[in-house]
């Protein structure tokens, strides 16, 4: 039979060749591979482990069942819930006002000169590098405890968010606008103002928000070190193993941020 | 009388300034807030002015006298840390990227989409110490317990990040397998996983970056790694040895920064990323 073969001629179909992979991903997978076996090791994973702790009697499960209700509004819950929120409003506008002249100055715009750029940028690193619970612990030691380490320790927490991320945007704007201040004669200063700021603003308060939500978060773990808010309480509860009120007050907290966020979320969306 | 003045007399106005009452009622909610804060908390604002000082002698006792030769005890547990992260990070994502499949609007039906995003919002509203907390008398005081929280929170910004990019991708390579007769499973490994895995990976080694600082202080409440050590300086007043914890989470952070950072570059940018310097706009997620 002839008629199954191609006519003459005919470009025979062929699938293309799979293109092979390249050194950096092949070296790049035998990296993780070989750096999650070490962790893994090193933090004792194992699944039958995870297993078998759960099977145990529970104390904190035994909580929930028995979750106290009443813990949500109790007085004293009630006034380091609202110490927690002050903390948060008052760190994220501290560290939001600080960190629009901070943001500016580590960037190629806002800052002309390389080396106190290169500083800057690196006291930025360092600032971000530590954690809110760590800036809570060092505050606490050096001021005692109270509700004044975890003001400042939020504050650092969102100035090293805030640069960041301002910086990011920063480092992406449209440079027409810079281009045309200076050339109608404005001065460093003038020329931020009105061909910058209003570039970033709408990001700029869309981060704010979001600012806000991560320092409402971090508030509620600061009182562990003994830097204000509910964690004093939770740290108090955990403390007695009274797992059932320490239940209450974090389902609180869940309600809380749940609703700070619904709102921010809407009004992030508005301003970008 | 010239020429000129029997012109028509034009005058240049600047167009008025928009009126922006959304942004005028958040600034007068937020002043209202910050005034009541700033009058009502338990502060005493005089401690304020005092607490430069404090803190310079706080750091003259912590940095003045370091025990350098416990450096490497420190190392080893700072590599505790980075160890809970990576692992904590890997069962987030094992969890994370099944369900983002299931929270993209576009792969599956708005109910499904709906309930998987609840899931997420709740599971990122708790911090990872409140879950260490929670863990610890489940798992013990082990690394353990720090891994299942940094894990478990990590679940829902992880899945919240990988849906957002899920929702992004083109409609093409779905309608092709669609065409070819995929099933479901097969139409997500070969039409939207191709399209995505580039972002997914750098969002996963950002969420690493991040879960760093988080497993350095989980050992405060007892669940391993370096913050263990800065607790136990804390409470028993070595001052010393807190300064020497804080300057190795500083560095092993900022290490792994610039290593994540350099791979997630390469992973996005394609090989001629690494020669973008550091200056360049890389995507900062929001988590």
């Amino acid at each position: 039979m002839t008629a199954v073969e191609p006519p003459v001629g005919a470009p025979t179909l062929q699938l293309p060749e799979k293109p092979k992979p390249s050194l950096f991903m092949a070296g790049l997978w035998a990296v993780v591979i070989v750096f999650t076996v070490l962790c893994a090791r090193r933090v004792g994973f194992s699944f039958a482990g995870i297993i078998e702790d759960l099977q145990r009697p529970n104390p904190v499960l035994d909580g929930l069942y028995n979750t106290r209700w009443g813990e949500m509004f109790s007085e004293r819950s009630r006034r380091a819930f609202i110490e927690t929120l002050q903390l948060a409003v008052m760190g994220t506008a501290a560290g939001v006002l600080v960190a629009l002249p901070f943001a500016l100055s580590t960037t190629r715009v806002g800052n002309p000169y390389p080396i106190p750029r290169v500083i800057l940028r690196s006291i930025s690193n360092v600032i971000r590098a530590i954690p809110d619970l760590l800036w809570a612990g060092l505050f606490v030691l050096g001021v005692g405890i109270g509700a004044l380490p975890g003001l400042l320790a939020l504050f650092f927490f969102s100035l090293a968010v805030m640069v960041k991320l301002t910086a990011d945007t920063l480092d992406g704007i449209d440079m027409g606008p810079v281009e045309a201040a200076e050339a109608a004669g404005a001065s460093h200063a003038q020329m931020l103002r009105t061909a910058v700021v209003p570039q970033i603003l709408p990001a700029f308060s869309s981060y704010a928000l979001y600012d806000f939500e991560l320092n409402l978060r971090a508030s509620a773990v600061l009182g562990l070190v003994g830097a204000g808010g509910i964690g004093n309480r939770l740290d108090f509860f955990r403390n007695r193993g009274q797992w059932d009120k320490l239940w209450g007050l974090v389902f609180m907290f869940f309600l809380v941020v749940m609703i700070v966020e619904w709102v921010s979320v809407r009004i992030r969306r508005k301003l970008v | 009388m010239s020429a000129t003045d029997t012109r028509p007399e034009t005058r240049l106005e600047l167009p008025s300034k928009a009126r922006d009452t959304l942004r005028t009622i958040l600034s007068t909610v937020f002043v209202v807030l910050l005034g009541w804060s700033l009058i009502t908390v338990e502060i005493k604002w005089s401690r304020l002015i005092e607490a430069p000082a404090d803190m310079y002698r706080l750091f003259k006792v912590m940095f003045g006298d370091l025990p350098w030769d416990r450096t490497g005890e420190m190392a080893g547990l700072m590599w505790d840390s980075i160890a809970m992260a990576w692992i904590g990070t890997l069962i987030a994502a094992v969890f994370a990227i099944p369900m983002s499949f299931l929270a993209a609007e576009n792969l599956v039906g708005r109910p499904i989409a709906w309930v998987t995003r609840q899931i997420f919002n709740i599971l990122r509203a708790v911090p990872e110490v409140i879950l260490a907390l929670l863990f610890i008398p489940v798992f013990g005081l082990s690394p353990m317990a720090g891994v299942l929280a940094i894990g478990v929170g990590s679940i829902g910004s992880l899945g919240k990040l990988f849906y957002e990019i899920i929702e992004n991708i083109q409609r093409e390579p779905i309608e092709a397998a669609d065409a070819v007769g995929a099933s479901g499973v097969q139409r997500m490994r070969w039409g939207v996983l191709p399209q995505v895995a580039p972002e997914l990976t750098s969002f996963l080694l950002y969420r690493f970056e991040i879960n760093i600082r988080a497993s350095s202080v989980l050992g405060i409440v007892g669940a391993g790694g370096i913050g263990g050590s800065l607790a136990d300086a804390i409470r028993f007043k070595e001052y010393g040895q807190a300064g020497l914890a804080l300057i190795v989470v500083i560095v092993g952070t900022i290490a792994v920064d610039t290593i994540s950072g350099a791979v997630r570059r390469r992973i996005v940018a394609g090989p001629k990323g690494l020669a973008i310097p550091d200056e360049a706009d890389i995507i900062v997620p929001m988590v």
